[in-house]
Parts: structure tokens; C-alpha cells; sequence
């Protein structure tokens, strides 16, 4: 019972950190509302190191994530013609004053899984490695894109997830 | 202006999605950017509204903000 309220608050308290770091990673990329490859970002930045040991179990560098998102928008570019180099766009960072948190669909999706995810896992605190085992779950975006930027196979991401999970 | 040959096909749609995704960024940096210059030459709020084809109120509510906070940090 009490154990159950514990993991509820750190919960709370890890959900709280989740998304005030996906806004802060959204912002820095000049972007108003976090999407889904923000909460990535934040989750490779949560205390527990999880997300980043999801990465580290399948050879990839975390650390790559932020690039790889950029390298995807270049080669859309250029899918179109245009030299994502050649011309002056990089994101300046923007400040955000809004007193409410609202999130691009992407985002509210990965929350939505995050809880839906929680439901059947509710004996284990919420963890960086739930978030990108849901962001691996996502066929399409800038996430899967990212991801295949960095040559990493999304099942293979889900799969070594679900075992920082089991082993956490 | 790319070449119209040289859109992907539509036999590719996530190709051309994912173009789509990047083509959006780049013109909300550029418009940012633009604004920002702009309202720094001494344009006024209506004449960057007019330029950009919206209301002055959706100008100044989408910019205000980022704008002024920037002036002031400076």
C-alpha cells in the first residue's frame, strides 16, 4: 500500500521532470511546444540513466540523438532540392512564458502511451526507458527518422527498452 | 523556387511528409527571423502583418513575446 503511494508520487514527480525538460529541449530548438523526439531528449536527461542504458545495450550513442534529428529535417531538405547548409534557418532558441503546458500531438501520443504503458507496468517507478520504449513504438516522425538516421532498427530499440525494464 | 521534377514522388509518401515536416520548420525559423528584423529596422506591427498576410493580432501575438524578451535581455 504505501509502497504503491511512494512509486505514485516519484511517479509524479518523474512525469513533472519529463515534461519541463521536453518544454526546455523544444525551446532550445526554437520550437514553442515540445513534440515527441523532445520528451526523448528529456528522458535521456532524467537521473536514472535508463534511457541512455536503453541506447548503450544496442551500440548507439545517445548522445547522437540530438544531431540525428537535425541530419533528418537536411535530408528532407534535400529530398526537395534545397541545401539545408547553404541557407541561414538554424533554430534560434526561443523563451516561453506560457503558464500552461500544451504539447504537439507527437507529444501528448508519447504521454497518452506513457500512461496507458504505466497501467500495466504499476509495480515499477516510471523510468527514461518507458519513454523511449514508446517512442520506438512510433512508425512515423521525426523520431523514427531520427532513428534511422542513426541506423538503429526501432524493434530492436523497443526490444532492449523493454529489457533495461525487466532488468531495472 | 525547387524544380517540380525534383519533388519526391507521390508514390513516396513519406518521403514527401517528411519534406513537408522540414519545409513547415523552415519557413516558421525563417518567419521568426524575418519578424525579428523587421520590427528591429522600426516596421511597424501592421506593416509586418500586411507582409505576411495575416492580422495584425496574429502577428503581434505569435512575436510579441520572444521579441520584446530578446530587447530586453539586450
Amino acid at each position: 500500500m504505501f509502497k504503491r503511494i511512494r512509486l505514485r508520487l516519484r511517479d509524479m514527480k518523474t512525469v513533472s521532470q519529463l515534461i519541463s525538460g521536453a518544454d526546455q529541449q523544444a525551446n532550445i530548438l526554437g520550437e514553442e511546444e515540445p513534440a515527441a523526439e523532445h520528451f526523448v531528449l528529456s528522458a535521456l536527461n532524467l537521473s536514472d540513466g535508463t534511457a541512455k542504458r536503453v541506447f548503450d545495450r544496442i551500440g548507439a550513442n545517445p548522445d547522437n540523438f540530438l544531431s540525428a534529428i537535425k541530419q533528418q529535417y537536411t535530408d528532407a531538405l534535400s529530398s526537395v532540392g534545397i541545401n539545408h547548409d547553404a541557407i541561414e534557418t538554424d533554430p534560434e532558441p526561443i523563451e516561453n512564458s506560457k503558464l500552461f503546458h500544451n504539447s504537439k500531438p507527437s507529444g501528448q501520443a508519447v504521454m497518452k502511451s506513457l500512461y496507458v504503458s504505466k497501467q500495466g507496468d504499476k509495480d515499477r517507478p516510471l523510468l527514461g526507458a518507458h519513454v523511449v520504449a514508446v517512442a520506438a513504438d512510433m512508425e512515423f516522425g521525426i523520431v523514427a527518422r531520427a532513428l534511422k538516421a542513426m541506423g538503429i532498427d526501432r524493434s530492436q530499440l523497443a526490444k532492449a527498452a523493454r529489457d533495461e525494464l525487466d532488468s531495472a | 523556387m525547387p524544380n517540380k521534377n525534383s519533388l519526391p514522388s507521390s508514390d513516396n509518401p513519406e518521403e514527401a511528409l517528411a519534406a513537408v515536416v522540414a519545409l513547415r520548420a523552415m519557413a516558421e525559423q525563417l518567419e521568426r527571423k524575418a519578424v525579428k528584423s523587421a520590427i528591429t529596422q522600426g516596421w511597424s506591427w501592421s506593416q509586418v502583418a500586411e507582409a505576411l498576410g495575416v492580422t495584425k493580432q496574429a502577428a503581434h501575438k505569435r512575436h510579441a513575446t520572444s521579441i520584446k524578451k530578446q530587447k530586453t535581455t539586450q
